[in-house]
């Protein structure tokens, strides 16, 4: 006697049942592969030695490495001051944000140009303000012709880093304006008409209407711009600063590709990839639950 | 009331000076590679006579940005291309169909979102030497695929769950299989998302310099961008022709923004409001 095989209808009812699973897998295999696994590879990488010692375990070694570096203390200062810069870079997009919420004459340019920059390369706005800040650049000649500078924005180690913070603030803003405005389309309209009527003034009304209507987009904006500072400046570093003068400009993400690439020391590098993450979900976290209780007491 | 339309004039002052400063360093630069050497040296800010066309035919030709500019061409066209077909298989099953573990999946695409690059760079440069992959076009691809498929995964799930379930299902009743589904009711259904998504994709890749950086040591496999930044090195004296190679780099993201503005806007804010 002949087994029967599945019938037809069994075994169609069968691929369809694992064609979810046939469509996510692509997917899934690559994000575990080449970004989950990484991670795991890379916590447990930073726990083992360079050079010689290649893969044997040196226990915290690299940890102890990076508490004794300057060149990491920078990087970490740098960080700090990036997160102290913070709410100056939200507050200017929602500021701008808002005025153009309002209506100001041309806001539709104003939208329209303040965003290009953000769609730039971090190696071509970089390359541009290479020219406009050079020692004899347009700008120092713009400085000069009202009688002040000239200032070394890139050679002078006090001023370097918020040179480039500044330029990342110039190339990155748009973006912050459009999440902004995207959240002005979701407010209603008829509080601010309220609070126009009972003479509210406009810093009132940005004050009381406004910043505790928009809780959940100045989040955002505030969790995807510290991202954007911690993960982003690397091409205007690499192009604009090599994270000179004198190390002034280095932050973790160029220290672990210094590390990496030219001391050839990658188990270093992981190690200070490590310490850049956990800072990164503290100060996200930070971020939030700060923001949470603000939102609250509104 | 006369008093907010003064603030509006009074705001819409410093506004325009902001636009000038936006808009200003890229019209200089555009400026000075239209220039001479000579002119560039005697006065940096006067208005290039007439178009020339030198400095730009000698950065595309000399300092092979041609070759660099093909190299990003393919390269993030494919990595495009994979990341819409796979973002979009997974994005429909993940919000349209019911299977067991569909929900860790997801959180597992979303963890992917929060891993920076930065993060995982050297355990993932070896991975990609370890299989050969390193310093090839498919490797570099299959970097790109890997940083933005979180992302990719993320908005088109949240756009296929804004489809109503009921077109699936009546699909499926009227004889579709589920791939059947995919190919001829979500695919269709998924291009607006499809088009926001893969152009912000696609600037991301066009616009990267760290993973290129690492993934394609050698200079005949640069990406236009690595390009840019070679060209310091190569004219250093010679400012109108490194001007060149940035106005090379910068026009066609410029073309897209122009054509493509609201695309990308909603690419950049669809994060916000659907999260």
């Amino acid at each position: 006697m002949r087994i029967a095989g599945p019938s037809s209808s069994a075994r169609k009812a069968r691929a369809e049942r694992l064609a979810p699973y046939v469509l996510v897998a692509p997917a899934v295999l690559i994000i575990v592969a080449l970004r989950l696994w990484p991670l795991a590879l890379g916590v447990n990488f930073s726990f083992t030695g360079d050079g010689e010692l290649n893969g044997t375990p040196v226990g915290l070694g690299n940890y102890l490495e990076l508490a004794g570096d300057p060149l990491f203390h920078i990087s970490l200062r740098n960080v700090g001051l990036l997160v102290l810069l913070l709410p100056l870079a939200v507050a200017i997009p929602g500021l701008l944000a808002t005025f153009i919420y309002l209506r100001v004459p041309g806001h539709r340019v104003y939208r329209s140009v303040y965003f290009f920059p953000a769609v730039l390369s971090p190696v071509i706005v970089g390359a541009i303000f290479n020219l406009m800040l050079g020692y004899d650049g347009p700008l120092n000649s713009l400085l000069g012709s009202i009688g002040a500078g000239p200032v070394d924005w890139l050679g002078d180690p006090g001023i370097a880093m918020f040179t480039v913070v500044g330029v990342h603030v110039w190339a990155t803003f748009g973006m912050a304006l459009v999440v902004f405005l995207a959240g002005f389309s979701t407010l209603d309209s008829s509080l601010l008409d309220a609070a126009r009527v009972d003479g509210a003034s406009l810093r009132q009304s940005i004050w009381h209407v406004i910043i505790p209507s928009l809780t959940r987009t100045i989040q955002f904006v505030f969790v995807t711009t510290m991202i954007g500072m911690l993960t982003s400046m690397f091409g205007l570093l690499f192009v604009m600063t090599s994270g000179g003068p004198e190390g002034a400009t280095y932050l973790p993400e160029y220290y672990i590709w210094h590390q990496q690439g030219q001391m050839n020391r990658p188990a270093l590098a992981s190690a200070a990839s490590t310490v850049l993450f956990v800072v990164m979900l503290v100060v996200g976290l930070l971020q939030i639950t700060l923001l949470r209780r603000a939102g609250r007491q509104d | 009331m006369p008093g907010a339309r003064l603030a509006r004039w009074a705001a819409a002052v410093p506004m325009a000076g902001l636009a000038l400063a936006t808009i200003y360093p890229l019209v200089f630069t555009a400026n000075v590679a239209m220039k001479t050497r000579r002119d560039y040296v005697l006065d940096r800010f006067s208005p290039a006579g007439s178009l020339r066309w030198d400095n730009l035919a000698e950065a595309w030709t000399g300092a092979g940005m041609a070759r660099y500019f093909v190299n990003s061409f393919v390269i993030v066209t494919c990595a495009v291309a994979l990341l819409l077909l796979l973002g979009s298989m997974a994005g429909f099953a993940l919000a349209r169909l019911r299977f067991r573990g569909s929900s860790m999946i997801f959180l597992g695409c979303l963890a992917g979102l929060f891993i920076p690059f930065q993060v995982i760079m050297v355990p993932l440069t070896r991975v990609m030497a370890d299989s050969g992959l390193i310093d090839t076009y498919p490797g570099l691809i299959l970097a790109y695929v890997a940083q933005y498929l979180p992302f990719t995964v993320f908005l088109m799930t949240s756009h296929y769950r804004t489809i109503p379930a009921e077109i699936v299902d009546a699909a499926r009743i009227d004889g579709n299989t589920v791939y059947g589904v995919y190919r001829r009711i979500m695919l269709p259904l998924g291009v607006p998302a499809l088009l926001s998504v893969g152009i912000l994709d696609a600037l991301f890749c066009w616009n990267d310099v760290l993973i290129a950086l690492l993934m394609m040591p050698s200079p005949e496999h640069r990406t236009l961008m690595i390009g840019v930044n070679a060209l310091r090195g190569q004219y250093t004296d010679d400012v109108p022709a490194f001007a060149s190679g940035v106005l090379i780099a910068a026009v066609p993201v410029l073309m897209i923004y122009l054509f493509l503005q609201r695309q990308i806007a909603d690419g950049v804010t669809a994060g916000s409001t659907k999260g």
